[in-house]
């Protein structure tokens, strides 16, 4: 019988949910340093997905680490196999479709299937200029599965049509993916309330999972489009005992994957917090 | 017959870089931003750039809060964890700041062709993005004259200038990265003119003992320039982790105009070395250091 954790966070939740959806064997393109992300592909690693190649920075199939707030880079790059330039990654594993998961997230995400983090507003004359997508808007088309976690599931994120298509799906449904020549797979968005997707082109995002204590009812108001609502919803499995035991005690036992949960003012000192018990670990402070 | 030095001083990037420039930036996310480089383009008032970057962050935001940019071609610039970068979101928000968007595939793909000196080179794009109907001298949609399949052109980027920040070099100028070489061997590669700024200046014999870390051969460099620390507050993995701490206190200076002009005066219009010492000196560079070589594997 699994054992589940009796006592858990969102965050926790969220990063299981994600290590979940890595199978083993998968390539995993990790993008932007982001802890919950990042936590969530080394405890596959470490647990179900021991075949599984890790790519972050320019490392490439980089041994799992541990988790801090300043030290993934450094890791990645001493534990690497090999190591490329980005050209060199795209040539290997963008192009040519041999991506399985690379997350993202997003300031706005609708019901098509595209993702914004461009601006808010108009283009030309917008009222917040975001970071711009990276590989975002690529590689959510590119890769096998398209991945979104999304700590703060609201209207506002969850929007009917984003403001700017920085990038899409595109080609959505297995059929019509494998005639374009792109490996089937969903969009499937992992948030602070639920797990939701999207297989078919014609059907709208599904209620695949209500995290515990959470409502259906709670997510379509949360929800900017329309949701197809199963009359049996599943609970998300919860994390093990066993996850939540690694994810504080070996993953991330600066809790770096809490950051993301805290709001403005509370986010500095924590990152304050985190950064002492660093300095500890090398015997400064 | 001598062999040539290609070693300069800081000082000396006025040679390469002129005012109104194309300059293509090294480095990513926060990691291996040529720093020390950015600090003397704002030092000797370089002005009208066009900056070209994959993934920024402080290198673009301090560039454009000092006023040296008249352009951006980007695909992201973001201080991570630390939040959106401050000037760049007030200069496009507020100034109107104009800028090119451009997806990260896009940027390395057209540096790509600008190094392989055709005018684009196609692949499976950004089909259904907004940014290509925005930017259309970037990107077309074209026919496979093989196959008649539709595929994304992306233009070719040639920059005027590459910088970049790099492990070691010798004096001839070939460069070995150990950590994330972003797209800077692609932008080596593109660019007309080159600087390199180097951890540092090793002999010949030593690249040699090592040659399968070296990534950029001599004829794609023109100027090397011997910069320890030289991409801090940013890393250069695996020697040095970013400064989290010093990126905080920027944050804060950034926030506002008033306050990044005394962040300027305090850090940047100053000697590099003196800004080694205004940062934390040695203390922090060995912090930063230990912090990078003490890692845990599971």
């Amino acid at each position: 019988m699994t054992q589940y954790a009796k006592d858990y966070t969102v965050g926790e939740l969220m990063c299981v949910t994600l290590a979940r959806e890595i199978e083993d064997g998968d390539v995993i393109v990790l993008g932007s340093f982001t802890p919950l992300a990042y936590a969530s592909y080394i405890l596959a690693k470490i647990t179900h997905a021991p075949n599984s190649t890790l790519l972050a920075y320019a490392a490439v199939d980089f041994r799992p680490f541990q988790l801090s707030f300043t030290r993934a880079e450094a890791a990645a790059t001493r534990g690497a196999s090999l190591m490329w330039t980005m050209l060199e990654d795209l040539n290997s594993v963008h192009l040519k479709g041999r991506g399985d998961v690379e997350a993202i997230s997003s300031i706005q995400a609708d019901q098509y299937g595209n993702i914004n983090l461009s601006v808010i507003g108009e283009y030309d004359k917008p009222m917040l200029r975001g970071p711009g997508g990276a590989g975002a808007p690529e590689v959510i088309k590119m890769h096998r599965k398209m991945l979104g976690y999304f700590p703060s599931h609201t209207p506002r994120t969850f929007v009917p049509k984003v403001d700017v298509i920085t990038g899409t799906r595109y080609v959505i449904g297995a059929k019509e993916r494998i005639k374009s020549g792109y490996r089937p797979g969903p969009i499937r968005y992992i948030t602070n309330l639920a797990v939701i997707a999207k297989e078919e082109k014609e059907k709208p995002f599904k209620i695949e999972s209500l995290h515990p204590g959470v409502t259906a009812q709670q997510v379509v108001e949360n929800t900017g489009f329309e949701l197809e609502v199963p009359k049996k919803i599943p609970e998300t499995e919860k994390p093990t005992a066993v996850q939540v035991k690694l994810l504080r005690k070996t993953v991330d036992p600066y809790g770096t994957i809490e950051f993301d949960f805290k709001p403005g003012k509370e986010r500095l000192l924590y990152l304050n917090d985190i950064l002492q018990k660093e300095l500890k670990s090398i015997g400064y402070a | 017959m001598t062999i040539e030095s290609k070693v300069g001083k800081l000082s000396d990037i006025k040679k390469i870089i002129k005012n109104g420039d194309k300059v293509a930036i090294g480095g990513s996310w926060l990691g291996s931003h040529p720093m020390a480089i950015i600090r003397e383009i704002i030092r000797q008032k370089i002005k009208n750039l066009t900056a070209i970057t994959v993934v920024g962050s402080i290198d673009i935001d301090l560039l454009i809060g000092a006023g040296c940019l008249s352009r951006l071609m980007f695909s992201f610039v973001s201080m991570e964890a630390f939040g959106l970068a401050p000037n760049f979101r007030r200069a496009i928000e507020k100034e109107g700041l104009p800028y090119d968007e451009i997806t990260g595939l896009a940027v390395i793909i057209g540096l790509e062709a600008g190094g392989r000196n055709v005018p684009f080179l196609p692949y499976r794009g950004p089909f259904g993005s907004d940014l290509v109907k925005y930017r259309p001298e970037f990107y077309k949609e074209i026919k496979c004259p093989f196959t008649g399949e539709k595929l994304i052109a992306a233009a070719a980027i040639v920059p005027d200038v590459a910088i970049i920040h790099a492990t070691r070099a010798d004096h001839a100028g070939t460069v070995q990265i150990e950590g994330t070489s972003g797209t800077d061997v692609e932008m080596m590669r593109a660019a007309r003119k080159r600087i390199v700024s180097v951890e540092e200046i090793v002999s010949t014999e030593e690249i040699m003992k090592y040659k399968e870390k070296t990534k950029i051969p001599k004829f794609q460099v023109d100027m090397v320039i011997e910069a320890p620390l030289g991409a801090h507050p940013c890393s250069c993995a695996p020697d040095y982790v970013f400064d989290p701490w010093h990126i905080m206190k920027y944050m804060q200076a950034a926030s506002s105009p008033e306050t990044f002009k005394q962040y300027l005066g305090e850090y940047v219009m100053k000697p590099e070395f003196e800004y080694l010492e205004a940062i934390g000196g040695m203390k922090q560079a060995t912090i930063l250091r230990r912090l990078a070589r003490e890692v845990t594997f599971l």
